[in-house]
């Protein structure tokens, strides 16, 4: 592929353009988070802060809890994506590799289950968690999140299982493993690339997740991950942006470094299950 | 393996066994916390009441939430919010991540950074680009109505989320921003699958790179486009959480879709059984919808 300068030239000015206006946004919010409520409340705004306050980082560290709310998101993440992925490592092989009864009215399932409007689905949930006095706890949250994750890893994990050829447990299996064996020391290392991006994707889905907190734990601080924590610092009459522009640094911040470590594992499980 | 076992899973004629008992768990949670309350909320939606007790006597069946529903003006706003939402937006996305992708996907120098910064957005927690973009549509000291003034498109400030047309624009922009990374991951892959040796055997019968595109790219492409365009609209149509963080559905419920109807009418008034009707007619809509789009492409989802 041989471009002429001028071709060159427009390919990365075309992409050095469209990525300042798509990283803008998040440039903004590190500008905000180091900026003086003065520099905030005047026009025309300081694209670049001149006495840039990284003191807000620690004020609102210690004064509001964040470091609770982040311990919150870590355990429930940790606890759905743990029970998730148990559950659907075990679901997606039995998918990949047995014919199973009722398997393509299953898949269709799963299917309706990814259309199902979580608003719809915390309805019954509450009822069911109040009637259980789970209102509140984090365990309430671990299980709803698997509701949102399961459908998905599933057939993301079906999908990658597919691509491992059945010959690798056959063999184990002649060298005397039982079928249990043979998937948990062959197959499954051998899948660790597709059971690290599963397991982000599940991660991502329950830190990102607001509706199902903000219904079961509005009433009890002590367990506000941090997505509902962060929506109480904006305030009915004013917002200190700098304040929750810094805390929402420290809520992004532990994803978009997981997600760019992962970033290549992420793509390749993430379209196993869907390009088919 | 001398031993006879009563439950000997290696055995060939035993082996589907094995794969019913993987499936149990999933099926079992599945069942429990997807299933069974599904079942509930359907069931709540054909009775009359507020707050529901578990194990108290169900109350008589009644179609009144449906017909309540089928009648009010504020269903049939939410509707049309909700279609105009999945369509601007999904054309947003579409566009965006359809034409990032087809950028990256050229060899040059810093590719894998620039595929990085595209995706990003991807990983920012909805909540946290709600925050992000709350400061930008400020009323008084946002950055959007600041450059619109400055470019002379708007006379004054404006005040985002207490005008209805703006607020629409707000939760549309942010919504295109936190969605279109998607399409690009799946447009990258799906351009990937494409064997380079189409391209150099087209090339060789002289298509330039218009035609290139259209005859190549495009039709082989649609399979991915048709699933990620699927899952794009079914995302708009359940979102809950840029919505209600940024407008709270309002202002004059101009962003209120299904979803957030839904949701307020059982969180904020407490009518579980109306609240359930939305939600099952917007299952309803989404189901039907995207098993026309898919049609017969209903198998590639998995």
């Amino acid at each position: 592929m041989n471009r002429t300068p001028l071709q060159s030239l427009a390919l990365y000015g075309t992409v050095i353009l469209l990525a300042a206006l798509i990283l803008f946004p998040v440039y903004w919010l590190l500008v905000t988070a180091v900026s003086t409520s003065a520099d905030l409340s005047q026009l025309p705004p300081s694209f670049w802060p001149d006495d840039a306050q990284w003191g807000t980082f620690a004020k609102v560290w210690e004064e509001r809890p964040i470091p609770l709310w982040l311990t919150n998101s870590m355990l429930a993440a940790i606890g759905s994506v743990t029970l998730s992925m148990v559950v659907s490592v075990l679901a997606g092989y039995a998918l990949s590799r047995f014919t199973i009864r009722g398997g393509h009215s299953l898949g269709l399932f799963i299917l309706t289950a990814k259309m199902l409007p979580a608003t719809l689905l915390v309805i019954p949930l509450f009822s069911i968690f109040r009637n259980f006095g789970m209102i509140g706890s984090l365990w309430t949250l671990v299980l709803a999140h698997s509701t949102l994750i399961i459908p998905f890893t599933t057939w993301m994990l079906k999908g990658y299982f597919d691509t491992i050829p059945r010959e690798l447990e056959q063999a184990a299996m002649v060298d005397g493993c039982s079928p249990m064996g043979a998937m948990v020391r062959v197959v499954l290392p051998v899948a660790t690339p597709g059971l690290a991006a599963t397991s982000l994707y599940a991660f991502v889905l329950s830190w990102a997740d607001y509706a199902y907190a903000r219904t079961f734990l509005v009433n009890a601080p002590d367990s506000w991950t941090a997505n509902l924590g962060i929506t109480t610092m904006r305030g009915e009459y004013s917002t200190d942006w700098n304040e929750i522009s810094a805390a929402a640094v420290f809520v992004a911040v532990p994803i978009i470094v997981i997600y760019l470590f992962l970033e290549r594992y992420l793509v390749g499980g993430l379209t196993a299950g869907a390009e088919k | 393996m001398s031993r006879v076992r009563l439950f000997d899973l290696a055995r060939p004629s035993r082996q589907h066994l094995l794969g019913y008992i993987l499936l149990a768990p999933a099926v079992l949670l599945v069942g429990l916390i997807i299933v069974y309350p599904l079942i509930i909320s359907i069931d709540l939606s054909l009775q009359a009441v507020k707050l529901p007790r578990m194990g108290a006597p169900r109350a008589p069946f009644t179609t009144a939430n449906y017909q309540k529903l089928f009648a009010s003006s504020e269903f049939w706003m939410a509707c049309w919010v909700t279609l105009k939402l999945v369509v601007v937006v999904t054309a947003g996305s579409l566009i965006t991540g359809v034409s990032t992708a087809l950028l990256v996907n050229n060899r040059f120098r810093g590719r894998t950074l620039a595929r990085l910064a595209m995706a990003l957005p991807w990983a920012v927690p909805e909540v946290i680009a709600v925050v992000i973009f709350a400061w930008i549509f400020d009323s008084s000291f946002g950055l959007m109505s600041w450059l619109l003034v400055t470019l002379g498109l708007s006379d004054g400030m404006i005040a985002w989320v207490s005008t209805p047309g703006a607020a629409f624009w707000a939760v549309a922009i942010t919504m295109i921003w936190k969605g279109f990374p998607f399409v690009s991951i799946m447009t990258l892959a799906g351009l990937q699958s494409i064997p380079t040796d189409f391209y150099n055997a087209a090339k060789v019968d002289g298509a330039n790179v218009f035609q290139r595109f259209r005859w190549i790219t495009l039709p082989l492409l649609m399979p991915v486009l048709g699933v990620t365009l699927v899952l794009v609209i079914l995302w708009v149509f359940r979102d809950f959480s840029i919505i209600k963080v940024l407008t709270e559905g309002g202002p004059l419920k101009s962003t209120q879709t299904l979803s957030i109807m839904t949701y307020d009418q059982a969180f904020g008034f407490f009518n579980f059984g109306y609240a359930s009707a939305v939600g099952v007619v917007t299952l309803v809509i989404c189901v039907v919808a995207s098993l026309l789009m898919l049609g017969r492409q209903t198998r590639a989802m998995y």
